[in-house]
């Protein structure tokens, strides 16, 4: 599973990080870091609780990576996985 | 309260008679339940126009669904939040900051506080908001079996945490929250001397502050450079006013609500205090259920916004209270229902603008209910008595006198 970080709609509301503290990391201002995150095994449940809790609706839950299609490809997004 | 003409660009068939201000249920109401009246709304289209729903009595359009409430408040291209809602009660023009600035102008400022307010930097301020609690909630649990929770509990503790972060002595709470009260609550004559008295207090402490840095709030600004320069005499005061503003009661208010509700619903009330792992999330959805404020944006550009011909001026009202109960967006708005997951509510806006002081909010929400519940056992409201709440500008609620005798 991965979670696919829009970093721009970000505004620190930092309710992943209070559901998942192991699986979103947040800069010192409280703005969830760039690149999608790929969610181990274990924290599958509370990976996709966390992105279910953004206001802005900035992280986005893909569980088959392998079948989706890349809308449009932004250079900035870097794999942190 | 001055009836605004509906404007000619405005179809008559949008115009709504719902208001935050003048609709039933708004007033100041012993056992009154404005955030249930208001979600009447929802009955009705999911824009509308209301002729007169700012205190002034300016018309705004209503924005009623949570996902048109947030395309505004992320659009900050076409709704600005520059309104100077706090210098117009002087009849002046200057932004508090960084509320009232628009992106770009407003990121930098928003960067410059986010550190000190951030999750990370809030979890350090744990400690001494848990032992504030408890020392007030011993205090009260040693001396009867009765309280009213607004005066002996949320404002000691909420203003008290506020004022040891601005740096503000803490032997004049009383004052600052009659101040807050006047601006917030007050009419026409008290809201602009209230407005001015501010205004001189955060001018002179940071003119103290200029001349001898403590370690404060008002000495981190005076001494902060942005963009390679100090800040400005204006950009001080705008920041000052506005933290002085935001935080005085809104965590007061927020933690009174929540107590009423545990008051009246003693099933609730009890699995809190047996499970007070619970309390994190049941503290979102009570959130949810009692917001306190709503946001307004004015429209810097013509915009037909799903179906409503929005135009250059207009006021925009993105209500929290409303928001929050969208049948769109939550399952069973209407029902509190405490372990609810995933509770995208609106209570500290969306956007830019986002609360600057949320983190810190939630954990003295989170630290003040299990504080109570570990030491004040069953509690009810006071047979006899009525908690008086209360719409408007800032939703609101006095006289709340709890017991557990």
């Amino acid at each position: 599973m991965r979670i696919i970080v829009h970093k721009a709609k970000c505004q620190g509301h930092a309710q992943c990080l209070a559901r998942a503290p192991g699986v979103f990391k947040l800069d010192d201002e409280g703005y969830i870091l760039p690149g999608d995150i790929e969610v181990a095994e274990g924290e599958q449940r509370l990976a996709s609780q966390g992105a279910r809790c953004c206001p802005e609706r900035a992280l986005e839950v893909d569980a088959t990576p392998a079948a989706r299609i890349e809308p449009d490809v932004d250079q900035s997004r870097v794999r942190r996985a | 309260m001055a009836i605004n003409q509906v404007p000619d660009h405005v179809p008559p068939e949008m115009v709504g008679d719902f208001s935050l201000f003048t609709s039933p249920g708004m007033s100041p109401t012993p056992n009154g339940d404005p955030h249930a009246a208001v979600a009447c709304v929802h009955a009705g289209a999911p824009i509308f126009y209301s002729p007169c729903n700012t205190r002034p009595g300016r018309g705004t359009w209503v924005i009623t669904r949570a996902a048109d409430q947030r395309r505004v408040l992320q659009d900050t291209e076409t709704f600005s939040s520059h309104r100077s809602t706090f210098a117009s009660a002087l009849g002046e023009n200057w932004p508090m900051i960084p509320l009232e600035l628009d992106p770009p102008a407003h990121r930098v400022f928003r960067s410059l506080l986010n550190p000190l307010l951030s999750p990370k930097r809030v979890t350090e301020l744990e400690p001494t908001i848990r032992e504030r609690a408890i020392t007030l909630i011993e205090g009260i649990a040693a001396s009867g079996t009765s309280c009213d929770v607004m005066k002996d509990f949320a404002f000691p503790f909420a203003v008290n945490i506020f004022l040891r972060f601005l740096g503000l002595p803490e032997h004049r709470l009383h004052t600052f929250v009659g101040w807050a009260r006047d601006l917030l609550h007050g009419d026409d004559v008290r809201r602009p001397a209230a407005a001015r008295t501010i205004v001189a207090f955060i001018d002179e402490l940071a003119a103290m502050r200029r001349n001898r840095p403590v370690d404060d709030f008002m000495s981190f600004i005076v001494q902060a450079q942005v963009e390679g320069r100090r800040l400005t005499d204006e950009e001080v005061r705008g920041m000052g006013v506005l933290l002085f503003v935001a935080g005085l009661d809104t965590v007061a208010t927020a933690i009174g609500f929540d107590l009423a509700y545990l008051a009246r619903n003693i099933k609730d009330q009890d699995l809190l205090r047996s499970e007070p792992d619970r309390i994190v999330l049941a503290a979102e959805e009570l959130l949810r259920a009692y917001p306190s404020v709503q946001m307004v944006r004015v429209a810097i550009k013509d915009i037909d916004f799903e179906g409503a011909p929005i135009r250059k001026g207009d006021y925009v009202s993105c209500a929290a209270m409303i928001a929050n109960r969208d049948p769109a967006e939550f399952e069973s708005p209407n029902t509190v229902d405490l372990s609810r997951e995933a509770n995208r509510h609106a209570s500290f806006g969306y956007g830019p603008h986002r609360c600057l002081g949320s983190h810190l909010a939630r954990r003295e929400i989170v630290i003040g209910l299990e504080e109570w519940l570990a030491r004040i056992p069953a509690f009810r409201i006071k047979e006899g008595t009525a908690p008086v709440a209360y719409g408007g500008h800032v939703f609101g609620i006095e006289n709340l006198i709890l017991d557990w005798s």
